[in-house]
């Protein structure tokens, strides 16, 4: 019925395609019962999620691929019809690359084209900067799909082609220029998540981070394959595919939660936030679960799969010459800058958003998220803390997908351990308690802040004037001067936007010029247009008769 | 003959957690009086701090009325994290049940743990100085992180494992010798220490301008016993640190968990590099000014770089040996 003419629509479900699958479900059942239940387009968007992860052959993939795109589309002009232009624009870019890709024979212009195609819907460097314009425009439902799933689709058709259809084909440096793309989404997605104040944004640029995490990961498995590595190639694999596991549920999750933000306070503008723990209970320790997973906090979410890639790269570092050594330590130091960049951004969402003091009468009078969201939240919690409890679980049930990809791999057992140590926190904390309880004196009693010795604000302003908390701008800004300045230029704008997006605009600004002076032109002018061609026309024929 | 070695383990790493968990005052009492004395003043008796922890025992605590709930959790979560660092890192003896759970990563993200938490109690009741701290802090972490994360890089290539007490077994036995590459990790890692502890020339313990502070600034609204738990916290930091630097760049007569005859002169040996490495800060500290804020990073920048010149030259010295 479908499908190429003659050849039919064919679906096969592997231990890959299953995976993702499982990706998929929970961050969709969670957007569903949130608030996406009747949009019958987020449910288009979902069964072209599903063809493309379910499909047996190329056409079915490319149809999956793009039905996706369009339904994705339709919901970002739903939100906001400005990026939505901009991401057409990446979608079509994408297919252009993907849909000859998928047809050439096995070899590296095909991977490259793959790697463009699919690497520009999964927001990888330098084809990333529509995805912080484009991911928060419409409702946090989508958001939270087209976050947690949209970009892990991209990412199953860069790891479908890339180990299982041009598997034999692949060379080491496939995976350089994966490793290479990855480092850059992590370096510039972590440094723009501090800077940015909208919370979507702030989030939507943490997905580019983690998609380079997850890049980075399968690069150093591409190559550790290509060189007939498979130890390294395993380990790599384990952090890339738990890595999106747990982004599939932590970051819906925050996407989610800033949707019911924009609800309950009509903004989610960091700087217009603060204090929304003590309005927002519920919905405020859910946030700090998922911030914790975004930070890769141990016995959180996102601890494991960083755990795993850090000790990948090392590993890494031991293999290769003088340029692989200097190369994986630089990589190495921007993973750790990395790190610690989310640690501030996920720091900066909980304490100037939610702790604190309001910065307006809204926030100050924001109730607690509907049941339906809390409970789409909780249950993607839940898995989170299955997730950050039993990583070793959900490695085991990787094994399959490894075994796929690297046919001689051998995924070993994770180092991190997640239940002794949260013993001795347990032992730690009990302890303390204990002694407090035993020796101290009991009880607290509720009194003005200090506020190194300011005292109490006046009776008209009760929390105080709001001008005088540390906002979102100034908590970024001793690393906007010493880091964003350096990196980012001045401006701190995405070289990204700087480079490419700002030539191609103005390269339409030109084009659209000339185009309006051609429409504008008078009557004389077309006739001797018309005129000047024929001339033209009758030189060229005159010289090529020899005449 | 099995149970009687697990058993032994297990005692010495009671041991360890209780010396640890006892001395870690005491430590910070010695650094505290010796720069003092190296400043000309007297300084506070040696079990000053100890005092001063019983002393929040007894005092009552407030609560700022901007505070959320989260509030009374923050000390705990700074707290525990430290406490469980102070345990996995091994001490006077290597081969501690807690040696398999000892992974530098894993530390890292401990150290992590503990610093965020922090920053959330800075910016807990909304007011100036504790943002202004954890936005200073935050930057501070993520040069210091970085770094970290490069100097692992060099031991881990070394030792061939990345746990502590992994590291610490292969360079007490192995034929590892003075290496250039370990030299340029231990300043590396001194730079990160002094950053992490919050000690001369980054930040100023004893300063009392709320300005210039920051470890302490986050903690201004803090009273009571929840003090006590940052202030307590603090101290292992310390501990945990030296306990570190002494256990990876000089495990030489460390004890065997499974050999309890081989203890005492391991805690003995432990108690005199503790000595060493508390005599050598407040030296240094002493020597140095404070620097501004934005000259940290650089600051860190070299320790970064020290820590690429480390790998790179274990490469190089790879080369030239095999």
């Amino acid at each position: 019925m479908f499908g190429l003419p003659g050849q039919g629509m064919h679906l096969r479900v592997d231990a890959l395609s299953a995976l993702f699958l499982c990706i998929l479900v929970p961050q969709v059942v969670a957007s569903a019962v949130a608030e996406m239940r009747g949009s019958l387009t987020f449910w288009v968007f979902v069964l072209g999620m599903v063809l493309t992860l379910v499909a047996g052959d190329a056409f079915t993939l490319i149809f999956g691929f793009e039905l996706m795109s369009a339904a994705s589309w339709l919901l970002v002009l739903r939100g906001d019809a400005k990026p939505a232009t901009l991401y057409a624009g990446i979608a079509i870019f994408s297919g252009a690359c993907l849909i000859p890709a998928v047809f050439l024979p096995p070899g590296a212009l095909a991977f490259v084209l793959v790697l463009l195609g699919a690497g520009a819907k999964a927001g990888l460097a330098p084809l990333h900067s529509w995805l912080p314009r484009a991911h928060p425009a419409p409702p946090a439902g989508v958001s939270a799909v087209m976050s947690g799933g949209m970009v892990k689709v991209a990412l199953y058709v860069l790891i479908r082609y890339g180990f299982i259809v041009f598997g034999g084909a692949a060379q080491p440096w496939w995976g350089t220029l994966l490793m290479l793309a990855g480092a850059g989404s992590v370096l510039i997605g972590a440094l723009r998540s501090v800077l940015e104040v909208e919370m979507k944004t702030m989030l939507a640029c943490s997905t580019v981070e983690h998609v380079g995490l997850i890049a980075v990961g399968l690069g150093i498995a591409l190559r550790a394959k290509a060189m007939g590595d498979p130890v390294l190639a395993a380990l790599a694999l384990q952090a890339a595919l738990l890595c999106a596991v747990a982004h599939g549920l932590f970051k819906p999750m925050l996407f989610l939660g800033a949707g019911a933000v924009r609800r309950a306070t009509g903004t989610t503008s960091l700087d217009w936030l603060g204090g929304l723990m003590r309005g927002m209970p519920r919905l405020g320790g859910l946030m700090l679960a998922g911030a914790a997973g975004m930070a890769a906090l141990p016995l959180g979410p996102g601890f494991a799969p960083e755990f795993l890639l850090l000790h990948a790269v090392i590993a890494a570092a031991a293999t290769g010459g003088i340029l692989a050594r200097i190369g994986f330590t630089a990589l190495l130091a921007g993973l750790g800058l990395a790190a610690a960049l989310a640690l501030a951004a996920a720091v900066r969402l909980i304490g100037i958003g939610f702790l604190g003091r309001p910065r307006s009468l809204h926030v100050a009078a924001a109730s607690d998220a509907p049941r339906r969201v809390l409970l789409g939240m909780g249950g993607l919690g839940a898995l989170c803390g299955l997730v950050a409890l039993f990583p070793g679980l959900i490695l085991a049930l990787l094994r399959p997908v490894i075994l796929l990809l690297v046919p001689d791999a051998d995924p070993a057992p994770l180092a991190y351990a997640p239940l002794p140590l949260a013993f001795l926190f347990l032992l730690a904390i009990g302890g303390a308690l204990f002694a407090l309880q035993k020796f101290g004196v009991r009880g607290t009693r509720e009194v003005p802040a200090w506020n190194g010795g300011f005292g109490r604000p006046p009776v008209w302003l009760p929390f105080g004037d709001p001008t005088t908390q540390p906002s979102a701008t100034g908590f970024a800004e001793p690393i906007r001067r010493a880091i964003a300045r350096g990196l980012l230029g001045p401006e701190a704008a995405d070289p990204a936007e700087a480079f490419l997006l700002a030539p191609l605009a103005r390269l339409h600004w030109r084009g659209t010029r000339l185009a309006e002076r051609i429409r504008r032109s008078t009557i004389r002018e077309r006739l001797a247009f018309v005129f000047g061609a024929l001339v033209m026309f009758l030189l060229a024929l005159g010289l090529a008769q020899g005449g | 003959m099995f149970f009687l070695l697990l058993l032994s383990r297990l005692v010495a790493t009671l041991l360890h957690i209780a010396a640890v968990l006892a001395l870690a005052p005491l430590l910070l009492g010695y650094v505290t009086q010796l720069r003092a004395r190296l400043l000309g003043r007297r300084g506070p008796p040696l079990l000053q701090p100890y005092r001063n922890l019983v002393r929040r025992l007894r005092k009552t605590t407030l609560v700022p009325d901007t505070a959320t709930e989260l509030y009374h959790f923050w000390p705990f979560a700074v707290f525990a994290p430290l406490a469980a660092a102070a345990m996995l890192t091994p001490g006077f003896s290597t081969g501690m049940v807690t040696a398999g759970l000892s992974d530098f990563i894993t530390l890292i993200g401990l150290l992590a743990l503990a610093r965020a938490a922090t920053m959330l109690a800075g910016l807990e009741t909304g007011f100036g100085f504790g943002g202004a701290a954890a936005a200073r802090e935050a930057l501070f972490g993520i040069v210091a992180e970085a770094a970290l994360l490069v100097i692992v890089i060099s031991f881990v290539l070394l030792a061939h494992t990345a746990t502590i007490d992994g590291i610490a077994e292969t360079f007490r036995t192995g034929q590892i010798g003075v290496s250039v590459s370990l030299g340029f990790a231990l300043a590396a890692m001194l730079c990160v220490a002094l950053t992490e502890t919050g000690r001369i020339p980054v930040d100023n313990q004893a300063g009392h301008l709320e300005l210039a502070m920051v470890h302490e600034a986050m903690l201004l609204e803090y009273s009571g016993r929840y003090l006590l738990l940052f202030e307590y916290a603090a101290m292992l930091r310390l501990m945990v640190w030296m306990c570190l630097i002494g256990t990876v760049f000089f495990p030489f007569g460390m004890a065997r968990a499974d050999a309890p005859l081989s203890w005492p002169g391991g805690l003995l040996l432990w108690v005199v590099k503790l000595a060493i490495l508390a005599t050598v800060l407040p030296v240094f500290e002493i020597s140095t000014a404070k620097m501004r804020v934005f000259r940290v990073p650089e600051f860190l920048g070299v320790a970064m770089l020290l820590g690429v010149l480390a790998s790179v030259f274990l490469f190089v010295a790879s080369r030239l040996g095999g």
